[in-house]
């Protein structure tokens, strides 16, 4: 096995891992799972590229800046798109259709905006792409850099689960209307996820251009690798997202590497399918009572 | 024969006489009967993604990989191995069915937009594998000089072949609404809005999503198969994402969930790239905002909105239901409940402990105690809506620990539910013709072809639901669609659900909640018949007048535990049942019981 092969595996799935984990912030108090959660990760990356190589702006700024536009635009999105289905009907499903229109627009007037060419985003000083010499790796320090940064932020994430807010964010998850008895706002809690699950979907964007670079095709593509993570790791569990997306990352860089790049989603694609037939609520979580 | 009700007989005609009359005015090599057989081959498809995500509720985003299976069938087949068209369109059908159901089977059962997200990812890799597998699929570059279809040394040009496809779409409406106004149909829409009915009736969730999956799989496949005859070439590029969104956009436009959705969809749909040739760059963002703001506005799209405004303009006049008199029911062989050492844990919560419980055959017992106690735990544990931690359940003689909800209701297990579980959309009386989903033994085939058996026993049962319906007194009710009926009227055609399916032992769970003093009367003379009849039933229970009416025997559960058993008159008189009850004083000052 190839050890260069499995660093960049594990580069690529931190970030499936993060993509993973802003599902999860979104999904856990309002059971809806974003479908145009990939294109704010994509439009985080646009933005931030603008603002820094275009518009000159210092890198903390349009970091700062990047995540507060797309956190707001998650909030939009919950108003028009998911809010008024959920009106309707709490058990329907409707918003699958609603969140996936929102992509499609949002892919649109980014790629209308921005046109297709990919916008190369240079990581902040001191870090560098250059490729280090590390005896078998060829790894830069930005690479090495993001995946320490995931695993402090799934740290986070998951002690800020601990705090009274992010208790009451479970007690919605577990059982809304008693949440409600509480004095828990379910609505306020989802406006807030919206908020905070794009601005961390944004930041991931932000994350990965250096990477990937800015471009409109990163949108679909993560999208799916992180639902592969979410899926993999159960959905709502963020450790269990970071060691899929670690399992995804190096699968697909493996799949790549030994069969041609064009199997790469085959090979996640069976993955992922095997863990759900096998375990239907992922490697890491636990089946849960359905109540009548 | 009223206007109402011919309606529908006009469109189904005229619409086939315009699609039968149409080569006879454009010549038959013209643009339009070209663009006409792509109409009908979209049709096809449409028809079958909407019965998935309009009927069973199951949003398909990779459609466009299953017609594709069925264009490079036929292409591959026919080009390369000089298949008959026939032939290669029957295994297209079956590959799209078979390679879709091993992708999606792990979706069935997990949430619905897991099957959205895994249909996605099924058309994207599928879209990939094209290109890779080269020496199959020959690439980029497409199979080219895909042969017509020919039956008796006859080739069929394009009239011909638009004639099989008006033909294909005609058989795949009728075979498609069969099926909706089926029992199949129903448990569609069931597990679509209320899962628990669904299981209560005994139909396998799994098994409704992918039978409705299989059928839409396999029309892709045929659809695909037109496809790759009439463009002649096939390349990767006639089927991307945006193909699947279009797709899903034809339905969601005609309406999801209705019939003719799919046609008016694909119809509309094909005037409007025709006038907005010139916004071609804008395709996507305009598919994005249609689909936004149909969801929005008219979540049952065109057709929808037409018959809003067609019922407003015809009210619908009151149809008195042609019942069948009261027949006097058969007598029922009540079947036995036996509970032990029944256990469930919820996290930190030890909702049931070491719980026993019986309840002979034919005997009406009661479970009562304050909330929170556990006697809906109890009621779920022994229909299968939980899994126990341990103890035993029989129901009859036989064992019935972890079994699913369904296989216990097959046993012969009704029951009713806290709020009441019909679903809204359908009539009460298709709702309690859904309780005879596994009796009925009319399969899926002849229903679809509609066979004279299979109408006869729906016929037949469509009667004896109306007899129930009579029977629990809501037979007024018959034609209403279930979500506009009283709630205390909704409980009575749960009861008579129940029934329906054969039940010989009957849960019914607080069926008194919320009703008036004259309903409650009906209800305790209502349970009262149903226990003559010989149906073995357990009532958990507030209204404790209700219980000491009714009930033979009374179990009183406290925090879990069995506090109490025996007759109710002895069991109201127990200290402990008081002070559980209500509290230590009001048990000194002697408040009344």
């Amino acid at each position: 096995m190839d050890f260069d092969v499995v660093a960049h595996g594990i580069v690529a799935g931190s970030l499936y891992a993060l993509v993973a984990v802003s599902f999860n912030i979104l999904y856990r108090p309002t059971n809806v799972f974003n479908f145009a959660q990939g294109e704010l990760v994509m439009l985080g990356a646009m933005i931030f590229a603008s603002a820094t190589s275009l518009a000159g702006m210092p890198w903390f700024a349009a970091f700062v800046a990047t995540l507060v536009a797309v956190g707001l635009i998650g909030l939009v999105e919950e108003r028009i798109a998911v809010a008024p289905i959920l009106a309707r009907s709490q058990t329907g499903t409707g918003w699958v259709i609603t969140t996936l229109a929102v992509s499609l627009i949002i892919s649109n007037l980014v790629g209308r905006f921005w046109g297709p060419d990919p916008i190369l985003v240079k990581p902040p000083e001191p870090l560098s792409m250059e490729a280090l010499d590390l005896g078998p790796s060829r790894i830069s320090s930005y690479e090495i850099m993001l995946v320490i940064v995931t695993i402090v932020l799934v740290a986070i994430v998951e002690s800020a689960y601990r705090t009274l807010k992010g208790k009451a964010v479970m007690a919605v998850a577990e059982d809304r209307e008693a949440a409600l008895l509480r004095g828990i706002d379910p609505g306020s809690l989802r406006r807030w996820s919206f908020f905070l699950g794009a601005a961390f979907a944004a930041m991931t964007g932000v994350l990965a251009a250096p990477i990937l670079y800015a471009s409109t095709s990163l949108g679909p593509d993560l999208l799916l690798k992180g639902f592969a993570a979410a899926a993999v790791g159960s959905i709502g569990n963020n450790r269990g997202a970071l060691i899929a997306g670690y399992l995804i990352g190096v699968t697909e860089a493996l799949g790549a590497s030994l069969l041609s790049p064009g199997y790469q989603e085959a090979v996640i694609f069976i993955v992922v399918l095997t863990v759900l037939l096998l375990r239907p609520q992922g490697l890491f979580g636990s089946s849960t009572a359905r109540t009548v | 024969m009223p206007l109402r009700a011919a309606l529908p007989l006009v469109f189904q005609a005229a619409a086939i006489a315009i699609a039968l009359l149409l080569p006879a005015f454009v010549g038959a090599n013209s643009y339009a009967l070209f663009v006409a057989t792509q109409l009908g081959i979209y049709v096809i498809a449409a028809i079958g993604l909407n019965l998935l995500a309009g009927y069973a509720g199951q949003v398909s985003l990779g459609h466009a990989a299953f017609v594709a299976i069925g264009a490079y069938s036929v292409a591959l087949l026919t080009v390369d191995h000089h298949w008959s068209f026939w032939a290669a369109a029957a295994l297209g059908m079956v590959l799209a069915a078979g390679l879709g159901m091993l992708a999606v089977l792990p979706a069935f059962r997990l949430n619905t937009w897991y099957f959205a997200f895994i249909t996605l990812a099924f058309a994207l890799v599928f879209e990939k594998m094209i290109v890779e597998w080269r020496w199959l699929t020959k690439g980029f570059a497409g199979v080219v000089g895909v042969p017509p279809p020919s039956a008796f040394g006859f080739e069929f040009g394009p009239r011909p072949l638009y004639f099989t496809v008006v033909l294909v779409t005609v058989i795949a409406f009728i075979l498609v609404r069969n099926v909706v106004h089926s029992r199949f149909g129903c448990a569609f829409v069931a597990v679509r809005d209320v899962e628990p009915a669904a299981l209560a009736v005994g139909a396998s969730p799994q098994l409704a999503k992918l039978t409705a999956f299989v059928i839409s799989a396999a029309l892709a496949g045929i659809a695909g198969a037109f496809f790759a005859v009439q463009k002649t070439v096939v390349t990767p590029d006639d089927f991307t994402a945006d193909f699947s969104i279009f797709f899903l956009l034809t339905v969601v436009l005609g309406g999801l969930g209705t019939l003719w959705g799919p046609i008016i969809g694909a119809l509309v749909f094909f005037l409007i790239p025709e006038l907005l040739a010139g916004l071609q760059s804008w395709r996507m963002l305009i598919y994005g905002g249609l689909l936004l703001g149909l969801m929005l506005f008219a979540p049952h799209g065109l057709f929808g909105a037409l018959r809003q405004g067609w019922r407003r303009f015809a009210p619908q006049a009151a149809t008195p239901v042609l019942a069948a008199e009261r027949a006097e029911h058969p007598p029922i062989a009540g079947l036995p409940l036996q509970v032990s050492g029944l256990r469930k844990r919820f996290g930190g919560v030890l909702a049931l402990d070491a719980v026993d419980f019986h309840a002979p055959a034919g005997s009406c017992c009661a479970i009562v105690g304050p909330n929170g106690s556990g006697k809906t735990t109890l009621l779920n544990l022994a229909s299968g809506y939980y899994v126990p931690d341990a103890g035993s359940v029989k129901i009859g003689r036989v064992e019935m620990l972890g079994s699913s909800a369904p296989r216990i209701a097959t046993r012969g297990v009704g029951r009713t539910f806290q709020t009441p579980r019909l679903v809204a959309d359908l009539s009460a009386l298709d709702n309690v013709m859904l309780g005879a989903y596994t009796r009925e033994r009319a399969n899926l085939l002849s229903i679809a072809l509609r066979l004279p058996s299979a109408r006869a026993e729906a016929h037949r049962l469509r009667e004896e639901a109306l007899g129930f319906l009579h029977f629990v007194g809501v037979a007024d009710r018959a034609e209403t669609e279930a979500g506009e009926i009283p709630h205390g009227q909704q409980r009575l055609v749960e009861i008579a659900r129940a029934m329906m399916g054969g039940a010989r032992l009957i849960l019914l769970d607080e069926p008194a909640a919320g009703l008036s003093m004259s309903e409650l009367e009906r209800l305790e003379r209502l349970i009262a018949r149903i226990c003559e009849l010989g149906a073995t039933i357990v009532i958990v229970e507030h209204h404790l007048d209700l219980v000491a009416n009714i009930a033979s025997h009374v179990t009183v559960l406290d925090r879990g535990t069995v506090l109490a058993a025996g007759k109710p008159a002895e069991v109201f008189k127990d200290e402990r049942v008081m002070r559980a009850y209500m509290g230590e004083r009001a048990l000194k000052t002697g408040a009344p019981a």
